[in-house]
């Protein structure tokens, strides 16, 4: 008997998870030895990647709230992992109440994690999808409940497409999303970039994410400015995360050790 | 505590809540900046540690010193998430070097007050670290354990979704073939205590096609689930399977004799026969049922599911709208008839089948003018048949026409051969079925076969029934024209009994007339309605320049009365029972 094609994965905690690994590079305890262990392979490779992911944290904390400033309401985090340290539901929640969060995450164990944390909260509910098929994100149920696609909508891709690889198409991905936004919807995209990296050094952190759930594709400065295709780059455009609209001149010294480069994309019309 | 989606204090784009940072709260967060992801402004971490450096300021001013306020310092600093290894050192570093210079809290006993207070935050960030951490791992194992738990009933319910599609009928929902064969075979090998009995309604909506035709198949869907949950409401708790079409299936468990299911077949049909109205249109329907009700231990899956298919058949025949119970020696008997049916293409092919003939001999002078080919099975297990237990089969399966055309091409070829003493030999003649005549390329093989063979067509005779012409179809007259246009004689077999339509023997290329052994059979008396109808007819086919052979004489009498009539030739009995064509032969030389 054929296995029906709706049948759910296994849970496979014997294999590092990239979320419950990102929850460790910020200092939380939501992980396990494997997790850990993948998490300090990756630090001996790459000695900045905690600090990678608190200067991406902080990127997302600095680009959801300029959202709210700039009025928008709707929140769609796809690839938003453990809920750990500052989420966007909290950022947005504290400057608009009436905001709405919708989480999305390919991991069971952080959607279950995530639901257990979420509930009861107003505003903010979390759905189990990839974001490799978005637009079984865009025809979710909750999705569908919780946002308007008539009112702009900003789409947060923060530290999950690297684990897209370009034979799953992460443009025409963008692109199904960006087709069911109004005008006045934002892009929010980071992603880890081997700009400026030693052959050496790329050659240990893809080893350390081919053991893990979700192997990694990094991208040039280029590749991830071709992302934004449709939308208007909201100043400075795609840079090196902590160079995006630093809070003090100085946090954005020695940029290039984020390893992440971001952006902020506006749809016009 | 949920500390990791716990406020962390002050808010967006406003100026962090109260009083400027001064320069001990400023050194204490550039120290700590960097240690961990801190959630929140540099602004907002200033003014927190400038809250915390005022609660230190005022333990370290007051006497006794109180710790508690260094375990509430370092917890407040764990829940803002400030909450590294790194930032407990940097912490005791600067407040163990700024703390007392910058806010001139110079006092006797201030390196001892120090070294306690800070024990006491340390302690503090400890405990609360350990704590947080502690939180933490629990609420992610649970979150695995719910994710699993989550992806077995997910699992689970597919499973069981998947097990549903199998077994049930996307259309109406009722359970399908397979469920059904399941049920049937857990009750047939006894896995289903306590069921000595079984029975099935085999049922088959009437004319169903018909709503369908009519109304489209959208409300023929709709008709139809309404008529599947009508059944499976009238029948409960008795399982309903639909197999596929207008055809379903009633598997009465625990039966206790013919009655139980007869009741559920009664309340089956009165259920369907109550009005339906879908989309506005009259969808009322009727059905047939074919009952079977056995003993568990004397039957199989396939055998009941046969007889029930065979039950139901008979229910059809009889007209529909009703149903017909088992009866196992009519079954016997057609089922003998199938069996003989499906073996006529073997015997066709293993030289099982052979032929009679029967003479026609004038009334005039006795000669044998042609004879009548008469097919024969020597059946391997049945011995010989004569065509009436056959011949009806073939015509009803098709194979009518290979027998047909075996008959025709070997009653040529025999034919052919025949010689005598005296003038012509006789022609032969061939009974032609309807699907024959039908059939397209009847002319080539005529014409072949008498290239084929040699025989003279005139040599040659087809005889047709009258109910062949009956619809005013083109197409048969057109090829028996063809076939008089070859020269072949076209008699009209068994007239008298059917259409007897005059208009055709006007229009068609009829040669002969046979007339029916029953007119023959009234000569007995004298002066009999018989005998006038068969003068009259005699004079009518003389007027058409028709000859006319009569069929079933059995007496000189009646050859005697029919010769005085008028009428050409006879066959039956008393000119010679059907017989090797030797036979014959040898008679006439």
């Amino acid at each position: 008997m054929q296995r029906p094609d709706w049948a759910p994965e296994t849970i496979d905690v014997e294999r590092p998870s990239v979320a419950r690994m990102y929850d460790y590079y910020l200092g939380g305890s939501h992980n396990f030895a494997v997790d850990r262990a993948a998490a300090q392979a990756m630090v001996a490779a790459v000695p900045e990647a905690p600090l990678m992911a608190q200067a991406n944290r902080a990127f997302l904390r600095r680009a959801v709230q300029f959202l709210t400033n700039a009025g928008i309401r709707q929140f769609l985090d796809i690839g938003s992992g453990i809920p750990t340290v500052g989420n966007v539901h909290e950022i947005a929640q504290r400057h608009a109440p009436d905001s709405r969060v919708v989480y999305v995450d390919v991991d069971p164990v952080a959607v279950a994690h995530s639901r257990e944390i979420l509930a009861g909260t107003e505003g903010a509910t979390v759905v189990q999808e990839d974001l490799r098929h978005p637009e079984r994100i865009l025809a979710h149920p909750d999705v569908r409940a919780n946002l308007d696609f008539s009112q702009p909508v900003a789409v947060l891709v923060v530290a999950v497409l690297h684990f897209v690889g370009d034979h799953d198409r992460p443009a025409e991905v963008l692109r199904t999303l960006r087709a069911a936004l109004a005008p006045g919807s934002h892009l929010v995209l980071s992603q880890a970039s081997d700009d400026g990296r030693s052959d050496a050094e790329r050659a240990e952190a893809q080893k350390v994410y081919q053991r893990t759930d979700s192997p990694l594709w990094v991208r040039s400065r280029a590749e991830l400015t071709a992302f934004f295709d449709g939308f208007e780059l909201v100043d400075p455009g795609v840079v090196w995360v902590p160079q995006w609209r630093p809070e003090t001149p100085d946090s954005a010294e020695d940029a290039e050790r984020a390893v992440f480069l971001g952006g902020v994309g506006r749809l016009g019309g | 505590m949920r500390c990791s989606w716990a406020e962390s204090g002050g808010s967006v784009g406003e100026p962090p809540a109260g009083p400027a940072p001064g320069a001990f709260a400023r050194a204490w967060a550039k120290a700590l900046s960097g240690t961990s992801y801190l959630p929140m402004t540099h602004a907002q971490l200033e003014a927190l540690l400038q809250r915390l450096t005022d609660q230190l300021a005022e333990a370290l001013r007051t006497e006794p010193l109180d710790l508690r306020a260094g375990h509430r310092v370092a917890s407040e600093l764990v829940a803002a998430h400030i909450a590294s290894a790194e930032a407990l050192g940097r912490t005791v570093e600067v407040i163990q070097l700024r703390l007392v210079r910058d806010l001139d809290l110079v006092a006797d006993d201030t390196a001892d007050r120090m070294a306690r207070l800070l024990a006491a935050i340390a302690t503090g960030y400890a405990r609360a670290l350990r704590d947080r951490t502690l939180d933490e791992q629990e609420a992610i194992r649970r979150a695995t354990l719910t994710a699993r738990a989550d992806a077995e009933r997910a699992l689970r319910a597919s499973e069981a979704r998947f097990r549903h599609q199998a077994t049930h009928d996307p259309l109406t929902d009722l359970p399908n073939r397979t469920l059904f064969a399941e049920r049937l075979a857990a009750v047939l090998d006894g896995s289903t205590s306590g069921v000595h009995r079984v029975g099935l309604c085999f049922l088959d909506i009437d004319r169903f096609k018909r709503i369908n035709d009519s109304y489209g198949h959208q409300i023929g869907d709709r008709a139809l689930v309404a008529a599947a949950h009508r059944l499976s409401r009238a029948v409960e708790p008795h399982l309903v399977a639909r197999l596929g079409g207008d055809a379903f299936v009633i598997l009465v468990e625990r039966s206790t004799g013919t009655g139980d299911v007869l009741a559920v077949a009664e309340s089956a049909l009165a259920a369907l026969a109550e009005p339906v109205l879908v989309g506005g249109h009259d969808c009322t329907v009727t059905a047939s049922v074919g009952i079977v009700e056995r003993r568990v231990a004397d039957t199989s899956p396939d055998d009941l599911m046969r007889a029930a298919g065979s039950t139901l058949h008979w229910a059809k025949t009889a007209g529909g709208a009703g149903w017909a119970m088992y009866d196992a020696e009519r079954d016997e008997r057609e089922q003998a008839r199938q069996a003989l049916s499906a073996a006529i293409p073997g015997g066709l092919e293993r030289g099982e089948f052979y032929l009679d003939y029967q003479p026609l001999t004038s009334l005039q002078d006795g000669s044998v003018l042609g004879v009548e080919a008469l097919v024969r099975w020597r059946h391997p297990q049945l011995g010989v048949l004569s065509p009436d237990s056959f011949i009806g089969l073939a015509e009803e399966t098709g194979l009518i026409v290979p027998l047909g055309a075996w008959v025709l091409a070997e009653a040529c070829r025999e034919a052919v051969g025949w010689s005598t003493a005296t003038g012509e030999p006789p022609y032969v003649s061939v009974n032609l079925a309807v699907r024959q005549l039908r059939r397209p390329g009847l002319v080539q093989e005529v014409r072949s076969l008498l290239r084929r063979t040699g025989l003279p067509p005139n040599r040659l005779q087809l005889e047709i029934t009258e109910s062949m012409m009956m619809g005013g179809a083109e197409e048969p007259v057109r090829t028996l024209r063809a076939l008089a246009d070859l020269g072949v004689r076209i008699a009209i077999d068994d007239f008298g009994t059917g259409y007897s339509n005059l208009a055709y023997l006007r229009d068609l290329p009829v040669t002969e007339l046979k007339v029916a052994g029953e007119f023959v059979r009234g000569l007995r008396a004298p002066e009999a309605a018989d005998e006038r109808i068969l003068a009259s007819l005699v004079s009518l086919a003389h007027a058409l320049d028709l000859t006319v052979t009569a069929e079933g004489v059995e007496t000189v009498g009646q050859a005697e009365r029919l010769r005085a009539i008028g009428c050409d030739a006879g066959q039956g009995w008393h000119f010679g029972r059907p017989a090797p064509a030797d036979h014959i032969l040898a008679r006439i030389r």
